[in-house]
Order: C-alpha cells, then structure tokens, then sequence
C-alpha cells in the first residue's frame, strides 16, 4: 500500500489529512469514479453529503441510458437465473453480448432444456442482428441486422407482432413476420441485450416488444453491462438519497440532475474545484481535460492524464478485502471474502480517516 | 442514567393502566419506582400522553423492490423538505435515513419489513443498516419456489417441510415467514391470469391452499413466535370477499396473520360491479379462533407506489399507473411488481376502497387483533398515519372526509352511521401491545418494569393527527431521540431474528440443489455476519419455542 502527497511518498494518515484539507476548503467538490463496493459507495455519499459537494459514477454515461427509458416509460426484467431455468426461446439482440461477460453463456446453460418450465423440451435460439460468427456458435437461428439499424428493425418487429403493417417487406419483411410468430409461441422468452451499445431509442424498443409479447405469454428482458460493479453505488445511492446517481448536495438537500451532476461537465465547466476518484476495481482515470486539483483513490497502476495532488493506493474489493457487492450471477448482492487478503485498504477505509480529519468531534452517518 | 418522566397519563393497556402516574427510565429499561434515588433527568409530562414506542407489523421500507420504486420515481422526492437538519442525510426524501426519522417522530419504534424474498435477504439488510434509531426485522418470503412446491409434490413429510423452511429463515435472517398469492407467479408464469385458493399450481399439482396449510404448519413446527404472515390470493379483486372468507374458514383453528385485508374487502354489487364487502369479512374475522388476526392496509388518498411480490396483481395493474410507467421483475421466484398510484378522492373505487377500511377498523371487535397498517406504501405512505389515528378516533373527523367524496360511492357505506370512535386504550392495543404480542416481542409493546424503554409522550392535542404527527418526546433504549417531532440524534438500531432449529441435513440437499440447479453456490445467497453488513450493524435473537 502506498500513499503520496505531491508525489513525494506519505503514509496513510498524512495522505488522508491532506486530501481533508484540500476537499474541506473546496467550494464545489466533486466525487467521481465511485468504483467501489457497497461500504465505499456508502461512505463515498456520506462525504458528498458533508461537503454538500455532488457524485457521479465513471459508467455513468451508460447506466442513464437505461435508468432514464426506465423513468420515462417502464421496464420489463428478469435475471440469468430465470433465463436459465425458465426461458423456452431466448433473443439476442445486437452484436457482442458476452464482452462484458465471458461466463455469460456457461451460465445461462442454453444447450439444456429449461429445467422449471412446464415443457422440458430444447430451447429455441433467435438472434436480429449478431456480430460475425456469434449466431452460429450458439446454434441460433440468425437474422441480419445492421446495428444501426437495430431501433428501426425492432420496431418493425414490434409490429409484426401486434399484426400491423410496416413498410418493410421482401425478405426481411418476411424473416421478421417469422421471427414475430416464433416469439409469440413462446411461454417464458427473454430478449438479451447489450447496455454498452444500445441508446435511448432502441433500449425502449426493447421494452416495448417485451410489453406487446406479453399479451398472451410472458416475455422479459436481460440487459447485460459491463460495469456491474456500478450497481454498487446506483443501489446504495438509491437508499441513502432516493436517488440515482448524478446527485447534488450544494442546496443542503440530495438534488437528482443528470445534466448538472455530471462530473465531467462540472470540472470542464469550472463549477468544480476539486475533485475526489475514486476507483478500486480497475485502473480507469478521470475523463476531464481541465486540471482542477483532484485525489485519486485508485489502483498502482493507474495512468493519470495529470498528477493527483493526494493519490492513496487502495484496495480491490472481494481481493483485498472483504465485501459486499452486486454480483450478476444472482443478479443481487453478496457477501464476498477476500480471495488474497493484503493490507490495502479500502475505500471506505480511507473516507473514514478523510472523514476523521474533516470534523474532529462529530461523525458521518 | 435515572430518567423519571413525572406526571404524564400513562396508557398501558397490557397491564390494565391509563392513568397519572410517573414512569422511570435506568439505562435501556423501564424499572419500578426506586426509594431514595434522585433522578439524572426529569421530564416534566403532565398532560401528556404517555406510551410504548409503536410497532409496525407491515411497512414496505427496505427491499429490491423499493429501491426499484425509488430509482423509478425520482418525482416522488419533491415535495418533501428539510426536516431534523443536524443529522446526516436528514434531509434526504424517500430515503432510509428519512424512514428512521419520521417512524420515530411519530412514537414508532420497531418497523417490520414483510416481503423480502429468501434470495434478496441482503439487499434488505443493507438498507435496514441505514435506518436509523428503529429496531428493525424482515419477512422471509416463500411459496412459489420448485424446492418447496417439489416437496409438497412429492408428498414429503412436515418434518422435511419444516426443516427447508427453518434453514430459509435463518439463511435470510428472518423474524418471520410471508406467502404472497401462494402459487400465483407459477400460475402466471403458466398463462394463468387468475388464481384462488383452491387452484391448483401448474405442473406442482397442489393447491394454494395446501401451500398455504404447510408453511402455517411449518412455523407452528418451527416454534416461530410470529405465525405465517399471508397475502391471500386475489388482492383487490371485486367480489374477492369469497376468497378471504375461504381462507379464513381453511386455517382450522391454527395461527395465521391475514395481510392488509381491506384488499379483500370487496364485493361486486353495484352498477359498477364494486361494493364493500368489509362487515362481512370483519364478522369472519371477529368469529374465527383468536389465533386469527389481521392488519388493516389502509387506502389514503393521494400519490403513492405499489411493491408488490404478487405478480398476478402488479401485472393487472399496470394500465392503471399514474404517472404512467412501471418495473416488473418476472423473476427470482415470485417477481416483483412496481406500480405508481394514485388514489383519488373522486374516483368510485377508491373512494369504496377507503371506506372498506374504515369499516374494518370500526367493525373488527378486539383490537389484539386487528393491526393497524396501510401496508405502506401500498395504501398509502407510513406518512399518512397521523391522519388515520385522527379518523378512527373521531366520527367528525371521518364526517369532514365523508363529505368530500363522491355520493354513489357514500351511500354504499355504512361508515356515516358508525359512530364508534378508538380510545387511547385501543390504539396503544392495537399499535403497542398487539404487534409486540404478534411477532412474539416480549421485551416491548408495553411498560411493565423490565421493559425496553422505547417510550413515546404526545401532547394531549385535540387534532390527533398534529398529536401523532409529532410526537413531544420519543425514548429509543432509554435514549431521548425526539423532541418536539425532531430527532435528536442518530442512533443503530437492531435488527431482530429467529434462529431457528432444524435437521442439518437439508443443509447438505440444499446446497448439492443449487450447484445442480442454478450453478452457483447457495452460499451466496446466505446474509453473512452483522459485522460484514456495515459498521454497527446489529441482530437480536427473539426466542424461538415449541
């Protein structure tokens, strides 16, 4: 574990007392990055709170996709488990599902028959739009689409299911009228698709097919992200303040603005002026260009687009430290023991002494 | 600590008391009058009213589906503004810490969270470690999962049963055991649009009611002191008196709590196929065994959310969300619906809807037994309850609301001719010393010396509701935590639970069960030590007994 202040090395304490200083003097701070387990999530908010400073979270970008068609107009969702053990025909939609998730299809266990459902009979496999090679390895039965083109061909999808008449016609108009049959014979599908490379539009679209399947049978859908860990701080955040991520304490009160909470735009736009990263689960770095002073949280490696003023080593959760995390597994969170216990220390570990060394006397939630 | 709080009129029903007298605080326990010792601290409370701190048997405040429900409606945080400002995240909305501060501002002291599937226990337990002040406890849902419907199937004996539900419980740190719509997400799951009692679970082929009988039976077994805590099939489905009624008559005299049951207050007379149904479900309920009780789920008007493990009814529901939009997780055994809603003073049903409950309040004869609850946030916010002690304590006060609602819907209720008007005595019965009795609470729920000293004083305020809105004074463990409706201060509360005993074995089947059947761990899905939940979280054993 190591611990820097102006670059020169530190142990823990001084680095924490002057991250302290430098946030306790800050007139907007900001806390960005929020890559971390359930407990430095948590205290990661507290300190926003007591700074009335604002947090974001590095997937943020991302993640808001899917929680504003969520807000907007609803969501339809089931786990890796249900698919697993229930879904008789499963839908990929887009290309490279399993970027952010090798085990995905070890897991959902495709080859065997779904073991809860009514009928135990091989599951069908249906995929608009694959990248190269990726239908076959499956064994789906694929159905090209561009990714560009993916908003419109749902929709006409969605159409072909409720019967109604779209302007595509020849031999996609076909293969869709066919897909949209094979979906509504379906007792318990789920559409499987990627947050990373979906937007607004085509997220709704989405959860709008899986809506109109389930007039007669049920229908679900299983967005797959890279950034599980982000659930971590949506999850905690939602608890503590209500609200997701993207959230303001400047008014003396949790205010939820994705536009005005963004980090990156705070810093760029000068309405931060200091700034804590924190990233315990992989190297990532702060995207803003505009060199405000910031802290990092952070792993060794990290490449920094410019030098911390405090940088203090921290901990990987669930490696170096005990745990609780969202897993996807299970699709909630778990308890996870340190597979390499070392003396890093956590994030929430170093908030606490950050913590400390803001208000001696009175202490966080 | 010696805390003698003087004067004040202390109602005590589970010692026969209302009256003047002083009450003493030492340390975390109320303790007898002691001879010759002056007081640290004395609290002037005269004219006051003096209780135990309130227990509330039936409050959504910590799950998946909550915090769905808040990452959802962010809207919904709005109008709520700063309140105790020197605690942190005091001013946060819907929030956990918001739901520590206002519980104990209205003199409640113990909230039970009662729907929390076996497989989400954690997330539950970590929103319960940010809760403030209260002391807390979930209900361990199960009913539609294969592993017990397999043993039901299979003709597998109580003992079995009890064992599977026993390691469930202590798996997800429980107080208790819930069954929602029992066999209903099968059902859905399977095209069926409507289930009731007597349905049979596809592909299981057995019963709800059989369900029902063995999970009863294996709580019974288990020596849990809370008996099964049921959501009955058919929730707010007109005509669904018959539903209740059959389930009432199913129980055979054995232990069963019934959940919020004005949802199934309803008959379908009327032009618009919607009435109430409430004194016939209140005669049930007051001529079952005693060993029969029930929660109201009071409908309030104005905006709220529903969460609700019954898919069937989420399901059915949603072209009816206002603002339009909802969740709905088919998944993790029951599922999960999240469904806006607001109910409406103007509107027929849900002017009906808020009738069946008051009915029920004023026409269920023992107070043991009937609870008080909105099933929050289903009927109705926790917020709302100051407003609903006011109207079953006062005829004027319901005459004012009656008076607002819409007249085909008034002249379906017998409420206007109900003149019965709740004590003191009966509150503090049915807030205090019937949940305490319940969930099997021994140390609370009443002021006998020896007791936990969660105490609430009110202000005698003839508007009741300002009365319990805001409570004078409010003692956690002894601690003064809220003055004048503020709180004070923060302080950990604990989490209650059960251990219950069972044959290690099932252990063994289980865990071969999930490797096999999920491919991961059961382990996983085990809530691990209070010391790895969060900073000071705590449990507390309540005793099991057979």
């Amino acid at each position: 574990m190591k611990a820097f202040v102006e670059g020169a090395a530190v142990g823990l304490d001084a680095a924490a007392a002057a991250a302290a200083r430098l946030l306790g003097k800050a007139r907007l701070p900001v806390i960005a990055g929020l890559g971390t387990d359930v407990a430095g999530a948590r205290a990661a908010i507290a300190l926003a709170e007591r700074l009335r400073g604002a947090y974001d979270h590095l997937a943020s970008d991302v993640l808001l996709r899917d929680i504003d068609v969520m807000q907007q107009i609803s969501r339809m969702v089931t786990t890796p488990g249900d698919v697993r053990l229930r879904a008789d025909c499963v839908l990929f939609v887009g290309p490279k599902p399993r970027q952010s998730w090798r085990e995905l299809l070890k897991q959902l266990n495709l080859a065997s028959p779904p073991r809860l459902a009514a009928e135990k009979k091989a599951r069908k496999i249906l995929w608009l739009g694959p990248g190269r090679g990726e239908a076959a390895e499956v064994g789906a039965t694929k159905i090209a689409a561009p990714p560009g083109t993916l908003p419109q061909t749902i929709a006409c999808l969605r159409a072909a299911v409720l019967d109604r008449k779209t302007r595509v016609n020849g031999a996609l108009g076909r293969k869709l009228a066919d897909l949209a049959a094979q979906l509504k014979e379906a007792r318990f599908g789920v559409i499987v698709w990627p947050i990373e490379s979906f937007d607004r539009l085509t997220i709704e679209m989405v959860n709008g097919l899986a809506v109109d399947l389930n007039r007669e049978r049920r229908f679900s859908t299983l967005p797959l992200g890279r950034a599980t860990n982000a659930q971590n701080a949506v999850q905690t955040s939602g608890w503590m303040t209500g609200f997701p991520i993207r959230t303001g304490f400047g008014r003396g009160y949790p205010e939820y603005d994705t536009w005005r909470f963004d980090a990156n735009r705070m810093v760029e736009a000068d309405e931060a002026d200091a700034a804590l990263w924190i990233s315990a689960y992989g190297a990532e770095s702060p995207k803003w260009k505009r060199a405000i002073p910031f802290i990092a949280l952070s792993k060794p490696e990290t490449r920094f687009p410019y030098a911390p003023r405090v940088r203090i080593d921290v901990g990987t959760p669930g490696l170096d430290h005990d745990a609780v995390e969202f897993s996807r597994e299970i699709d909630t969170f778990v308890a996870t023991k340190a597979t390499k216990a070392s003396a890093a220390p956590s994030v929430a570990d170093v908030i606490g002494l950050i913590d400390q060394n803001l208000t001696k006397g009175s202490s966080a939630c | 600590m010696l805390i003698r709080l003087a004067g004040g009129r202390v109602i005590d029903p589970a010692n026969k008391r209302d009256g003047i007298s002083d009450l003493w605080i030492r340390g975390d326990r109320i303790v007898a009058p002691p001879q010759g010792e002056t007081p640290d601290a004395v609290y002037d409370v005269s004219g006051k009213i003096v209780m135990a701190g309130a227990i509330d048997v039936h409050s959504h405040i910590a799950s998946a589906g909550v915090n769905t429900a808040r990452l959802l409606l962010p809207e919904n945080h709005s109008a709520h503004v700063a309140r105790p400002e020197a605690t942190p995240l005091s001013t946060a909305g819907w929030s956990t810490f918001e739901t520590g501060c206002r519980f104990a501002a209205m003199g409640f002291t113990t909230v039970v969270e009662p729907a929390v599937p076996a497989h989400l226990a954690l997330h539950s337990h970590l929103e319960l470690a940010d809760i403030p002040i209260l002391d807390k406890g979930i209900l361990t849902e199960l009913g539609d999962d294969d592993y017990l419907l397999s043993l039901l199937r299979d003709g597998a004996s109580k003992t079995a049963i009890a064992d599977y539900v026993g390691t469930m419980l202590a798996a997800s740190k429980g107080i208790g055991l819930k069954a929602v719509n029992v066999g209903g997400a099968v059902a859905i799951q399977n095209d069926v649009q409507t289930f009731d009692l007597d349905d049979v679970v596809p592909t299981y082929g057995v019963t709800s009611r059989q369900i029902v009988e063995a999970l009863q039976q294996a709580a019974i077994d288990l020596g849990i002191p809370h008996p099964l805590h049921l959501h009955m099939n058919n929730l707010g489905v007109p005509g669904n008196i018959d539903t209740a009624l059959k389930t009432i008559g199913a129980t055979q005299g054995k232990r069963i709590h019934l959940a919020h049951v004005q949802f199934y207050s309803y008959g379908k007379e009327g032009k618009h196929g919607f009435s109430s149904a409430a004194a016939q479900l209140a005669e049930a309920i007051n001529s079952a065994p005693k060993d029969v009780t029930c929660d109201i789920g009071q409908v309030m008007f104005g905006q709220t959310v529903t969460v609700s493990l019954d898919i069937i009814r989420q399901w059915n529901s949603r072209p009816m969300a206002s603002p339009r939009k909802t969740v709905i997780l088919d998944g993790e055994t029951n599922g999960t619906g999240v469904v806006p809603y607001r109910y409406r003073s103007d509107n027929f049903y849900n002017a009906i809807q808020w009738a069946c409950g008051l009915e029920l309040f004023l026409l269920l004869d023992d107070p043991m037994r009937s609870l008080f609850t909105t099933d929050h946030p289903n009927g109705a916010p926790y917020t709302t309850y100051p407003d609903l002690f006011a109207l079953i304590m006062s005829r004027d006060a319901r005459a004012k609301w009656l008076a607002d609602l819409p007249k085909e819907a008034v002249e379906l209720t017998n409420l206007p001719s109900m003149t019965r008007e709740y004590s003191f005595s009966e509150i503090a019965t049915m807030t205090r010393v019937a949940p305490a009795h319940l969930m099997g609470l021994k140390d609370r729920g009443h002021l006998s010396p020896g007791a936990l000293a969660d105490i609430a004083v009110y202000n005698d305020d003839p508007d009741r509701a300002q009365m319990f809105r805001f409570a004078h004074l409010v003692f956690k463990d002894g601690d003064l935590v809220v003055r004048d409706g503020r709180v004070t201060h923060y302080r950990k509360g604990r989490t209650l639970t059960i251990q219950p005993t069972y044959d290690g074995m099932i252990d063994r089947r289980l865990a071969r069960y999930y490797d096999d059947l999920y491919g991961v761990s059961r382990d996983l899905f085990k809530v691990p030590s209070a010391e790895a939940i969060g900073r000071d979280y705590a449990f507390e054993e309540v005793a099991c007994g057979r």
